[in-house]
């Protein structure tokens, strides 16, 4: 996202602001990011109103990554109504600084996922996920952009990585699964893990 | 693995995707309680693996999901007393002439006082056992993460079993057995083993050292490489041994060696 360059220094004081000087969305967005804290205030103060936007603007994010871990649309569902409403009966688990919020749900989403198609008890609460992101989802547009740019970055990697990370990432497999199941040694499986992760960061900082 | 010595950020990203082992994870899990490096370091793995998550193809929320979700909360805040929170009624807004504490018996209140002393005393000693059960569990998962790492090695197929002898001399056939008596555990490696003819299996045996009739410890093939391996067969417990042998047997086994013995070590000299 060339319009939201990290800062190395303090990434999750970034976390939410943009910069998009070009299409003059700075304000729009900035505005938008901070929006989230105020509608979690709202939320925390039982704002139904308040959690109403909140599932608008997060729920087909938090369902579609549901939806791609588990292949079928009630279970998908049932878990982003599940998520939502724990956010709603704990608003507290995501607090301001742990980085972006839409980022946040998207990994606490996977995470329910994959614990229910691997059948198995959460492996760590809600406000235990803690992330570094400067990515601002909150905006529809800036979320589509950067879904499409993050697609794009994926296609890019080498098919042995991509096919590595979505193998870990959304099948939920262990590492030693995966080298079961493409026959690489397990060093090579890690390896392509955390290059092409380390890929997708540059490449969305670029 | 010690804050001293950080993670590789290999594991850190099979962690963040809880990727590991049960085991694993537990290794890192108890690293990261002591090192804020590490714990950043997953934080900023975390923030990629958000970006893969971005990579799904986004769809709309099905028909009525959102009104359903809604209905969800509604019904969620109702139960709880969210939407229609009861008046508080505090000690200050009591009616006057009519004390809330008057008729409380102070030594009830004592004891409730001692009671809830002890109590939390009781927590205290709790939570303080609790902490040294989880640092012994991730002290034992690392234990078990070393075994097992040593039991892929031996085990594994794929591994490069090299016997070093005087240069130009052809290697000899040669094993090795560790064997604990008083839990009757057995680890035998064999190197160089002449190929078997067909119907024939190699058969370990452990000689007691009380005297008794040689006890079997396990068939066994050599690879292609002449290497094979017999790990942990049923044996009893409590059995010191005076020597280990390995005969060529019927492929079903034998109660008793045949001779020749082909393979034989004294415990003593181990």
């Amino acid at each position: 996202m060339s319009e939201n360059p990290p800062n190395p220094s303090n990434p999750v004081k970034t976390a939410g602001r943009t910069q998009d000087r070009a299409s003059g969305q700075r304000h729009e967005t900035g505005a938008t990011a901070a929006e989230d804290g105020v509608l979690l205030e709202r939320v925390k103060a039982n704002d139904q109103g308040a959690m109403a936007e909140f599932c608008s603007r997060y729920g087909s994010l938090v369902y579609s990554i549901a939806l791609r871990v588990l292949k079928d649309t009630g279970q998908a569902e049932d878990l982003m109504q599940e998520i939502f409403l724990q956010v709603w009966r704990n608003p507290g688990a995501y607090e301001q600084g742990r980085g972006s919020l839409g980022a946040w749900l998207a990994v606490v989403a996977r995470n329910r996922a994959v614990d229910l198609l691997r059948r198995r008890k959460p492996n760590d609460p809600m406000d235990e996920v803690v992330l570094v992101s400067n990515v601002n989802l909150a905006s529809e547009v800036e979320r589509t952009r950067m879904m499409e740019k993050v697609r794009l970055a994926m296609q890019g990697l080498p098919s042995e990585q991509q096919k590595s990370v979505e193998l870990a990432f959304f099948e939920g497999m262990t590492h030693a699964e995966i080298a079961a199941k493409t026959g690489d040694p397990l060093g090579t499986v890690k390896t392509r893990i955390r290059t092409a992760l380390m890929s997708l960061r540059k490449a969305v900082q670029a | 693995m010690t804050a001293e010595a950080h993670i590789p950020q290999e594991d850190l990203a099979l962690y963040a995707l809880q990727a590991l082992s049960d085991e694993e994870a537990a290794v890192v899990r108890a690293h990261l309680k002591g090192c804020a490096v590490c714990r950043n370091e997953v934080a900023e793995l975390s923030g990629d693996l958000a970006l893969v998550a971005l990579s799904v193809e986004e769809h709309p929320l099905p028909e009525g999901a959102h009104e359903r979700l809604m209905a969800k909360i509604a019904a969620d805040a109702k139960a709880d007393g969210r939407d229609a929170a009861k008046p508080v009624v505090s000690i200050a807004d009591a009616k006057p002439g009519r004390p809330v504490y008057s008729s409380i018996p102070w030594a009830a209140v004592a004891a409730m006082v001692v009671f809830a002393f002890a109590l939390m005393m009781k927590i205290g000693d709790m939570h303080r056992e609790l902490q040294q059960k989880s640092e012994q569990l991730a002290q034992q998962a690392a234990a078990s993460l070393r075994a097992q790492r040593v039991l892929d090695v031996l085990t594994a197929t794929s591994a490069q079993r090299v016997l070093l002898t005087a240069a130009k001399t052809k290697p000899a056939p040669s094993a090795r057995a560790v064997y604990l008596a008083s839990s009757g555990s057995l680890i035998f490696q064999a190197n160089n083993l002449d190929p078997l003819p067909a119907g024939k299996a190699y058969e370990l045996w452990v000689i007691p050292a009380n005297g008794k009739a040689p006890m079997p410890a396990g068939m066994f093939q050599p690879d292609a490489t002449g290497s094979a391996s017999v790990i942990l067969p049923p044996l009893p417990a409590g059995v010191p041994a005076k020597a280990f042998g390995v005969t060529m047997e019927r492929a079903e086994g034998s109660d008793t060696p045949t001779a020749p013995i082909l393979l034989a070590g004294s415990a003593a000299g181990e």
